[in-house]
């Protein structure tokens, strides 16, 4: 194992830019999840780690060693492609123990990888198959096989469960989780999935256009984003982002007038260098006010019109307006609100955020720790 | 939508199928039939012959008892004439006994047979490291020099033939048999590269980058990526490719007609068959059964590569 320190990194196609100054640190072991929207550098930055990708500016270390110019198969790196990219002419057992063997291990050592692989992925029964012959899924198991039979410094991951089905996803997701648990392997895992990047990863890189937004565990990027983009991008439904006057110690809106000192962490004098504020609410921290004895810190929007009901299960989510504009909560399964009724929603103040209507959007308040 | 023939298309379809099919096949037809029929049934027009007569085949492969020749009584008179010296009596009986080598055609074969697998493999070879750099490799003038190779088949052989058998005499080439034969399997590499180039280079495009990416990151350095996953996957190409210039070379008139006509044990079948055609042993079953057996390998390699077409061997490697 090794750690990946990526310094001042730059990589540009012609004049355009696609990755801008980045700097991350994996540590050993640590597995780290970069996540952003299509076109957002964090598969190049990837590629720039493999090799695969020349680096414009900056420095890339592997270990001590730094790695700008070794070719990709001197790094000793192992990746799992969005494509599988497995070897048509090979059989699976030949797929997953071409990199052991090129490697140089003893035989001795190559079956035993071979079994434990096999084994963890359950893939037994198709070691003697061509990829052609395999699923979707099994062709994943294989690719991912492939690259955890290495004894690599470093495991890449490129969207490895993008081309999966729902339900293979969630399992597949859990099953690299524990295989990452269970080895302790350096990992950078690349993905759009918000959901994969907050369940696997130790912690997120939020990437957009190239430059790193925000980086943090995955509570940390989920409850206090540091800008309105991370806000909306993690999170489903996206966070609720709704206008506010700020009004004396008040913030103001349709009917609702917001006692700005019971949101936490709001330091009165920075807030009084704004007009308007944005303001964040999560769809999950609303509840139905039938539902929940109002406490201390609680702010009820009162008389509000549901637009549409969606019921999903354990729970279901409402689209209503809020200042204007269209707004989610989620609700648990006990409400039994319906289309064009109205109801009131509680909000927990000390979970709200504050940011301001620059176009970046930055925090105001520091948010709530969990 | 699928579209439903009418019996009346379907008919005028076949007809002009069926009509196209024979046009092509019966010049071979004709080859056959006429190297099969008796030299008393030529002017049968069927293409049936009445006896089947393997005469023809069997002399050009040697396969005939060594005919005992009867010496003309007059001859024989002039043998018998005590005058002569015995030196001109054996000059006098070889002239009449020895009817000449009518073929050597097992000699013939195997001269084309070498040089057609000579430029098949390294036509091979060549092409399929140039058409990789033109395929995956980012150099200036790649597009320039992609394009340019096509350009040999823009200037005819007939030009190309006699500034060619020039230089070949100028640096001294022409002087000696195996300088010959060099000269000629470099021009039947030349003639053969740009398609074989191109071939290849248009079946490397169609396999995923990522596989020779997965390669790399399992250690592979580019070239073993080539030799190891490229190469492999490319078979069925890289054997029509062989074929293909096999093929070429083996059928090539032109420039051996140049290049070898004075040396007659390297001749290759096509020139020798025109050498047949026109000599003393020109006899129509022997000639037809000659170009019968210049075209059976041809018909064999079609079949052969036919038959490996059927490709697909990339599939499953990537999400398609």
């Amino acid at each position: 194992m090794s750690s990946v320190i990526l310094r001042n990194v730059c990589k540009s196609y012609g004049n355009l830019p696609i990755v801008k100054n980045l700097n991350l640190e994996v540590k050993d072991g640590e597995f780290v999840v970069l996540v952003g929207p299509s076109g957002c550098g964090k598969s190049t930055t990837l590629r720039m780690v493999a090799g695969l990708e020349d680096i414009t500016q900056g420095k890339v270390h592997i270990g001590d060693t730094e790695v700008n110019d070794l070719p990709p198969h001197k790094r000793n790196i192992a990746m799992v492609f969005q494509n599988y990219a497995l070897y048509p002419h090979m059989s699976v057992r030949e797929n997953i123990v071409f990199g052991l063997k090129k490697s140089g291990a003893d035989t001795a050592t190559i079956q035993s990888k071979l079994a434990d692989v096999s084994e963890m992925l359950k893939l037994d029964e198709y070691l003697d198959r061509k990829p052609a012959d395999l699923s979707g899924g099994q062709r994943q198991r294989v690719a991912m096989g492939r690259a955890l039979a290495r004894d690599a410094d470093v495991y890449l991951f490129d969207e490895p469960l993008s081309n999966l089905d729902a339900k293979l996803r969630h399992h597949m997701r859990t099953e690299i989780a524990r295989i990452q648990h269970q080895y302790n392997i350096t990992a950078i895992y690349v993905t759009h999935d918000q959901i994969e990047a907050m369940t696997l990863g130790d912690r997120v890189v939020v990437m957009r256009d190239g430059i790193v937004e925000q980086v943090g565990s995955p509570m940390d990027i989920y409850l206090q984003p540091t800008n309105t983009f991370v806000a909306t991008f993690i999170g489903s439904p996206a966070m609720n982002l709704i206008e506010a006057q700020v009004e004396g110690d008040e913030l103001v809106f349709d009917q609702y007038r917001i006692p700005a000192q019971r949101i936490a962490n709001v330091d009165m004098h920075t807030l009084a260098q704004h007009n308007q504020v944005l303001l964040g609410i999560r769809p999950d921290f609303f509840e139905d006010s039938a539902l929940t004895s109002p406490s201390g810190n609680v702010f009820v929007f009162d008389d509000i019109q549901v637009d549409l009901v969606e019921n999903l299960g354990f729970d279901k989510e409402i689209m209503f307006k809020l200042g204007g504009e269209d707004a989610k909560a989620r609700l648990d399964l006990r409400s039994h609100v319906k289309r064009q009724q109205s109801l009131s929603l509680s909000v927990d103040l000390s979970r709200v955020l504050l940011f301001d209507t620059s176009p970046q959007g930055m925090l105001i308040n520091a948010g709530t720790e969990e | 939508m699928m579209n439903k023939r009418t019996n009346m298309q379907s008919i005028l379809l076949y007809t002009l199928v069926i009509a196209l099919v024979i046009f092509c096949v019966f010049p071979f037809l004709q080859i056959l039939s006429t190297s099969l029929k008796h030299p008393i049934d030529w002017g049968n027009a069927s293409l049936i012959p009445r006896v089947l007569h393997l005469d023809a085949y069997k002399e050009l492969l040697g396969l005939m008892p060594s005919k005992e020749v009867e010496v003309p009584a007059s001859i024989q008179r002039l043998l018998d004439n005590p005058a002569l010296s015995a030196e001109k009596k054996q000059l006098l009986l070889t002239k009449f006994t020895d009817g000449g080598d009518v073929f050597s055609f097992g000699r013939y074969m195997l001269n084309t047979f070498s040089i057609s697998l000579v430029t098949g493999i390294c036509s091979t070879f060549l092409a399929s490291l140039a058409a990789y750099a033109i395929a995956r490799l980012r150099f200036p003038a790649q597009s320039l020099m992609a394009n340019g190779v096509l350009f040999v088949y823009m200037v005819g052989g007939v030009l190309l033939m006699v500034p060619l058998y020039q230089m070949s005499v100028n640096v001294g080439l022409a002087s000696s048999a195996g300088g010959t034969i060099l000269s000629l399997f470099l021009i039947y590499l030349i003639q053969t590269l740009p398609v074989a180039m191109y071939m290849l280079g248009n079946y490397f495009r169609t396999i995923p980058f990522s596989l020779e990416e997965a390669a790399m990151m399992d250690g592979c350095s580019r070239v073993e990526a080539f030799y190891r996953i490229i190469l492999p996957l490319s078979k069925p190409m890289l054997f029509t490719v062989f074929i293909y210039c096999f093929v070429i070379a083996w059928n090539e008139y032109l420039f051996a007609s140049v290049f070898l006509k004075q040396y007659q044990d390297f001749q290759t079948l096509p020139l020798a068959l025109q050498t047949l055609f026109t000599s003393k042993n020109a006899i129509w079953d022997r000639i037809m059964a000659a170009s019968m057996l210049t075209l059976l390998p041809v018909i064999i390699c079609f079949m052969l590569a036919n038959r490996h077409l059927s490709g697909g061997l990339t599939d499953g490697g990537v999400k398609g």
